[in-house]
């Protein structure tokens, strides 16, 4: 896929850090995760815009919680 | 969108030739017109004589209700999927998709992100387990360097998994693949996986050929 373009991003220290913590945890750039937020972010609203629910479910007790997104 | 294009050498197993290919980083409509007015009668043309011959349908082609003008309108626009594509002589001679969004299960690389290959197709006369022998070979093979390959680009590393169908599990086998069992969670089918590290011997091992 070509035609990357660059931009600067402008983060508070706390959203630095998290970026910092997620690169090193997943093992991929700090662009990469921002490229893999935008993807994340696309396709649940994609799917609550269709109408349908972002549920999470604990392994464990299987208890369900649906995630809001404003 | 801005497709990449690649050129790739195919066999042609009848006389031995290597074919020029396209390999495409995008599924377009002259993909899916292909697919349409030539893989499905060509793929119906072999299920009747399977059929004819009562060859039990557990040993038809798996990906036979494969329909990917659908596959490829869930995922229309979204940056989670991508699509490669191998043409050569003229026509598509095989598929793939890919999501961008999952992450991995084997232990040592457990959560950090990978490159899913939900499908991979090659066309009916590709297939060496359909009668005749095959047309064209390494096309399957073309779209999973590319998916590995796509692996590296996006910065996983070449981490890579996937879902095999039972005829294809030695093929992923021998490629390097981890075989982490069947899935129940996923049609009972064999999930495998594929490390940095296997990545890296894959494409060391292609350089070789």
């Amino acid at each position: 896929m070509t035609g990357k373009r660059t931009m600067t991003l402008n983060l508070t220290d706390a959203e630095m850090r998290v970026l910092d913590e997620l690169s090193a945890r997943k093992d991929i750039t700090k662009t990469a995760v921002l490229r893999q937020a935008l993807r994340l972010y696309q396709t649940i609203d994609a799917r609550i815009e269709k109408g349908e629910k972002l549920l999470f479910e604990n392994d464990t007790t299987k208890e369900k919680a649906e995630l809001m997104l404003l | 969108m801005t497709v990449d294009i690649s050129i790739i050498y195919l066999l042609d197993v009848a006389t031995g030739d290597s074919v020029e290919a396209e390999l495409r980083d995008a599924i377009e409509q002259a993909q899916l017109d292909d697919w349409h007015t030539k893989w499905q009668p060509a793929l119906l043309a072999v299920l009747q004589e399977l059929a004819r011959k009562g060859v039990p349908m557990s040993q038809w082609p798996q990906s036979w209700h494969w329909n990917w003008a659908q596959k490829t309108a869930r995922v229309q626009g979204l940056l989670a999927f991508r699509g490669f594509s191998v043409a050569a002589l003229g026509e598509t001679q095989g598929l793939a998709q890919v999501d961008l969004t999952k992450t991995c299960r084997e232990s040592n690389q457990r959560g950090k992100p990978f490159v899913y290959l939900e499908y991979l197709e090659v066309a009916p006369w590709n297939r060496p387990k359909l009668g005749a022998a095959p047309r064209l070979r390494g096309v399957g093979s073309a779209l999973i360097t590319a998916a590995i390959a796509s692996s590296e680009d996006e910065g996983f590393k070449g981490r890579l998994g996937l879902h095999s169908l039972p005829q294809a599990d030695d093929f992923y086998r021998k490629i390097g693949m981890t075989d982490l069992g069947q899935d129940v969670a996923y049609q009972n089918l064999r999930y495998f996986e594929m490390t940095s590290e296997q990545a890296r011997a894959f494409f060391e091992k292609e350089g070789e050929r």
